[in-house]
Order: structure tokens, then sequence, then C-alpha cells
């Protein structure tokens, strides 16, 4: 097991507000780690900061020992952190399939001119990633939706194909904003299923923010609460299960 | 709801089709006379105009208005290498290509600055003001009111007014173009244009630089059109300011819609059919404006896809999507 993401006193200030204060935490390859707290605690701030849509203002993010603070969205995400949108980041107008394809663009080849001339390297890439981008459908049962357009999915569907967009180019670290939110127990449990193949199958290390505690306690391995910006509590589900704080501030017993 | 794609065998009756096109149509100046001809010549300089509007506009999603910019850009370009430094007219099509590029360059620094729906609109509206401004009172290089005659030139021994060479000059260029754009918009840089359009936020998270979209998008858009105003120099033989104002860029906007926003179809059909339509207006003097008009906001209603919607219902050989199959 190694690390992959290390977070290091991260803190955001939104003119007097501090939506994120000095957080800092691991994750490892193949480890699912949950982020919770109640709303307004800074957990997409969390996620937004590591994307690089937010700058810190403090602090620091390490893929592999390699620093990636205030790097661009789209360069951090060809580094590996691929991410999933807590209100959904589905391009509804175009289909599943390319939906998926715009995961696998960094790995495309052809400059503009080979695409423009329709070259056959371009076409050669093309048909890889078509391929892939099927493959990855066939895996999660949605193959026969590949010419649907994503708008017309069902919730839980756009969910789940979102993720597999966000997978498609095998990126080691995968930060879900609420992935299950709004879905059907039946879809909820299916995206736990996804979420454990991908960690325990690929390797892959995942931030989960979830609302749901019984789900978190029997996905995460690890766990981090936050309230009002800060880390309340860090640990195992069981840890995390005992520790008074957050028996306190977010479970509400007394 | 899944939409019907194109089987293997209608994509390669859709490749034959869209060769088959421009290959009849190298028999058309047997069946046209002189007035004729002439029209369908401005018709192909609108199918490019068309198309790269309705990139930038459609794809895209950008309120840019900054097409008739590109158009005089170009028509100009060629009119003063051709006129000043006795550039072959010929050569100036992809140099009058590369101005308009650096137009679509200008009107994405505005969108890439963060100016984007009503304001982009305002601006880029501006920017082609300006440079009708310009047209008219860079007097020596542009002519001013008077404009700028293209120099005479024979090609091939045939003079280039003849209409006839101009068509098949016309066709060359315009069917390179369409292809080419049709094989960027079936690619991933296709997709990633209308992902910006979709939600430019979750593209980047793909990985996907979305200035770099944007820029290129309006880049190519600038050099489609700078490169159909250089052949409107030679289909009309004389640059004036005029033809570059609020007027083009109206009618632009409409072959845009009517052919359908963002698609490459939709811009030949819209192009072809509204440069046809006011000349069957002529039979309804005085009317021809409110007609126009009429049939426009028309089609609109019945069809708020346009004409290519109309054609994909018919057969799935005309669904366009953004990417492409192996044959
Ligand atoms: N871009 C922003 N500008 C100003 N305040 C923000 C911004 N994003 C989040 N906030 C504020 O930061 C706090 C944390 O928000 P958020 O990270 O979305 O919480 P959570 O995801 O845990 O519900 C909230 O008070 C929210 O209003
Ligand atoms: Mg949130």
């Amino acid at each position: 097991m190694s690390t992959l993401l290390t977070v290091e006193g991260l803190s955001v200030r939104f003119s007097g507000l501090t939506a994120l204060d000095d957080v800092s935490f691991t994750l490892e390859d193949g480890n699912v780690r949950a982020v919770i707290g109640p709303n307004g605690a800074g957990k997409s701030t969390l996620f937004n900061a590591i994307s690089g849509y937010v700058t810190p203002t403090a602090g620091t993010v390490h893929l592999r020992g390699q620093e990636l603070t205030r790097l661009t969205p789209h360069e951090i995400a060809e580094q590996g952190i691929r991410r999933t949108f807590q209100n959904g980041g589905l391009f509804p107008a175009l289909t599943v399939l390319e939906n998926v394809l715009t995961g696998l663009h960094a790995q495309t080849q052809g400059s503009f001119l080979d695409i423009l001339l329709g070259r056959s390297k371009a076409l050669k890439s093309e048909a890889d990633n078509i391929h892939r981008a099927r493959e990855l459908l066939k895996l999660m049962s949605m193959d026969h939706m590949a010419d649907t357009r994503a708008g017309d999915l069902s919730g839980g569907q756009q969910r789940i194909v979102e993720i597999v967009r966000t997978v498609a180019s095998d990126p080691p670290v995968l930060l879900l904003d609420e992935p299950a939110v709004g879905l059907s127990p039946v879809a909820r449990a299916q995206m736990m299923e996804i979420i454990h193949r991908l960690a325990g199958e690929k390797g892959v290390g995942i931030l989960l923010i979830e609302h749901a505690v019984e789900l978190v306690m029997a996905a995460a391995d690890r766990i981090l609460v936050m309230a009002a910006g800060a880390r309340i509590a860090e640990g195992t589900p069981e840890e995390i299960r005992e520790d008074r704080a957050v028996l306190e501030a977010y479970l509400g017993h007394s | 709801m899944s939409q019907i794609m194109p089987s293997a065998r209608q994509r390669k009756m859709r490749t034959l089709l869209f060769w088959a096109v421009p290959a009849v149509l190298l028999l058309l100046p047997l069946a046209t006379n002189p007035y004729t001809q002439f029209i369908a010549n401005g018709m192909l300089v609108s199918v490019l105009v068309t198309l790269g509007f309705t990139l930038t506009i459609g794809n895209l999603g950008q309120l840019a208005f900054a097409n008739t910019a590109f158009f005089g850009i170009g028509a100009y370009s060629s009119a003063i290498l051709a006129a000043k430094l006795g550039v072959p007219w010929l050569l100036t099509i992809p140099l009058a290509g590369a101005f308009g590029a650096l137009g679509g360059f200008l009107a994405s620094a505005a969108a890439l600055r963060g100016i984007r729906t009503y304001y982009l609109a305002i601006i880029t509206l501006a920017f082609g003001e300006l440079m009708r401004w310009a047209y008219l009172h860079a007097k020596p290089l542009t002519g001013g009111t008077d404009g700028m005659p293209m120099p005479r030139e024979t090609l091939l021994g045939i003079s280039l007014t003849d209409d006839t060479l101009k068509f098949y000059i016309f066709l060359a260029v315009t069917v390179l173009l369409v292809k080419a754009t049709l094989n960027l918009m079936r690619s991933h840089f296709g997709r990633a244009v209308m992902a910006v359009r979709e939600n430019e936020i979750a593209t980047a998270s793909l990985a996907i630089p979305t200035a770099r979209v944007i820029l290129a998008t309006f880049m190519w858009s600038g050099f489609v059109v700078g490169c159909a105003g250089a052949l409107f120099a030679r289909h009309v033989g004389h640059v004036f300011p005029e033809s570059f104002g609020m007027l083009h860029l109206i009618a632009s906007f409409a072959m845009v819609l009517v052919g359908g926003l963002g698609s490459v179809l939709g811009a030949v059909l819209g192009a072809v059919l509204l440069t046809a339509l006011p000349e069957y207006l002529r039979a309804f003097p005085g009317m021809e404006e409110l007609f126009f008009g009429l049939i426009v906001a028309g089609v609109l209603v019945a069809m708020p896809m346009g004409l290519a919607s109309l054609l994909r219902r018919v057969s799935p050989i005309f669904v366009e999507r953004f990417y492409r199959e192996a044959p």
C-alpha cells in the first residue's frame, strides 16, 4: 500500500468566511476515505481546493510526492486526480458514449492538423477510444444506453455514467461528491458496490463525500469528519463510531 | 430515448452521398445561365460563412457575433494582397483565412477574459462595427467608400471574371473546408467543443484545456469565414464596406437558425435555401423583406431545431454525432 494523495494544512477563505480550515490527511491506493460532516462543513470546498477550482489560501496538495497546489483544474485532472460534481457534471446533449469518450480526451493521439485531414493516426486513436468506452459501459451494464442522450437518463443512470466517464482514463485518485444523493435504495447499493470494486479491483484511491452514515460506515476504510471547515475527527469507522466529538457535533447524540 | 444511429451500411452510403453531391455539382454549369451561375457561386460563399458561424454560436455555444467581421477581414485581406501586393488570388484564399483566424483569436480573447453571454454579444458586435469603420477610414489601404476593385487576373488562360471558373474553385474550397470541419467535429476536439457549451466546469475536470478549445474553435471559425471572404472578393469583383454590416450578420444568423444551430448539414441547407429565397421573392416587389422574414419565422416556429432536424427524422444517415466509428 502506498500513499497517493497527501493534503497538508489546506485552508480556503472566501472574503471573511473560513470555508476550509487547516485540513490534513492522506489517501492510500485501494482505499476509500469518506468525508462526512453537516451541510456547509466545507466538504465540497475541500474537493474544489484539491482539484484546482478554488485557490487555497494556505496548504499543499501532493500526488505521489509531486506538488499539485495551484495548478489549473485540467492540469490536475491530467496528473491523475479526477472528480465528479455534487450537482452532476454530465453533458446532457451528448450521448452516453460521447460523454464517456470525453473522459478519454487526454489520451487521444493526433494533432489538430491530423484531425482536420482525417489522418489515420487520429482515426486509429478515435477507434481505440470508442472501443474502450464501449467496454467500460458494458462493465457497468450500460452498453445498451450508449446512444441515449445523457439528459434523457434517470438520475441514477446519470450518476453511474458520470463515474464511468471519470474513471475511463484509469486515474489513480477519484473524488466523488455525493455520488449516491437522490438515488433509490437499490441504486445507492449499486453505487456503493461500484465504488468498492474500483478501490478493491483497480486499486483506485477514493475520496467519498456521502451523507448516509450507515453507507459510509460500510464502505469506507477511513473517515474524515468535518465541521465548520475544520477536521474534527479522523479514523476507521469503528473509531469514528466511538468518537465523542463526532457524536456531539455531527451525529447529534449527547 | 435512444437515438437511432446509422448502421455500417448507412455510414458507407453517407460517405458516398457526401462525395456524390460535389461530383454531380461539377455538371451544374451545363444547366445554368450567367445569372443563375452567379447565384450558385454566392451560395457556396454563404455555406462557408454559415459554417463558421454555427461552430461558435451553435457548437461552442458562445453568443459571439464577430462572424461578419471575419468575413470582411477575409475579403479585404484578399483584395489588398491581390491589388496592392500582386499576390495571385488563389494564394490569397489561405492567407485571408489566416487573417480571419487572427480575427477569431481576438474575438476569443474577449470570451477567455470572462466576457460572456450578452456582454460577449455586444463586444463582438462592436468589433464588427469597428472593422467597418476601419474599412471606411483606412482609405489608402481600403479605398474607403469607393471600395477596392479586384485586379484583372487569369488562371489557365481564363479570366477570373468567368463565373464557371470561379464556380469550380469555390466548389473545391467549400468541399475541402466542409470536410475538414466535419473531421474536426467528429473527433475528440468536436466533443470538447460541445462539452464546453454544455458544462465548462465539468469539461476542465476531464483534463480538457477549455481555454485552448475556445481559442481553437474561434480561430478555425475565423479561418473558414476568412476564406469565404476571399471567395466573396472575387465573386463580386469589388469589395465595399457596406457588404460587411448588420444586414449580412442578420442574414447569416438566419441561415444558421433555419439550417439548425450547431449542424454542419444545417449550415449547408440554411445557406443554400436562404440565398435562393430572395430570387424567388423578386416576383413580389416591395414585399421581399416581409416575405423573407415571414418564411424564416415560419420555418423556425415549425422546426425550432432547423431543417437538419427534419432530415434526421427521415433517415439516420443525416444524424450528426461527435464521434467517428471505424468504417
Ligand atoms: N465559491 C464560494 N464563495 C463563497 N462562499 C462559498 C463558496 N463555496 C462555498 N462557500 C461557502 O463555504 C462553506 C462550505 O461550503 P461547502 O464546501 O459547499 O460545504 P459542504 O459541501 O460541506 O456542504 C459554506 O458556508 C458555503 O456557503
Ligand atoms: Mg457539498
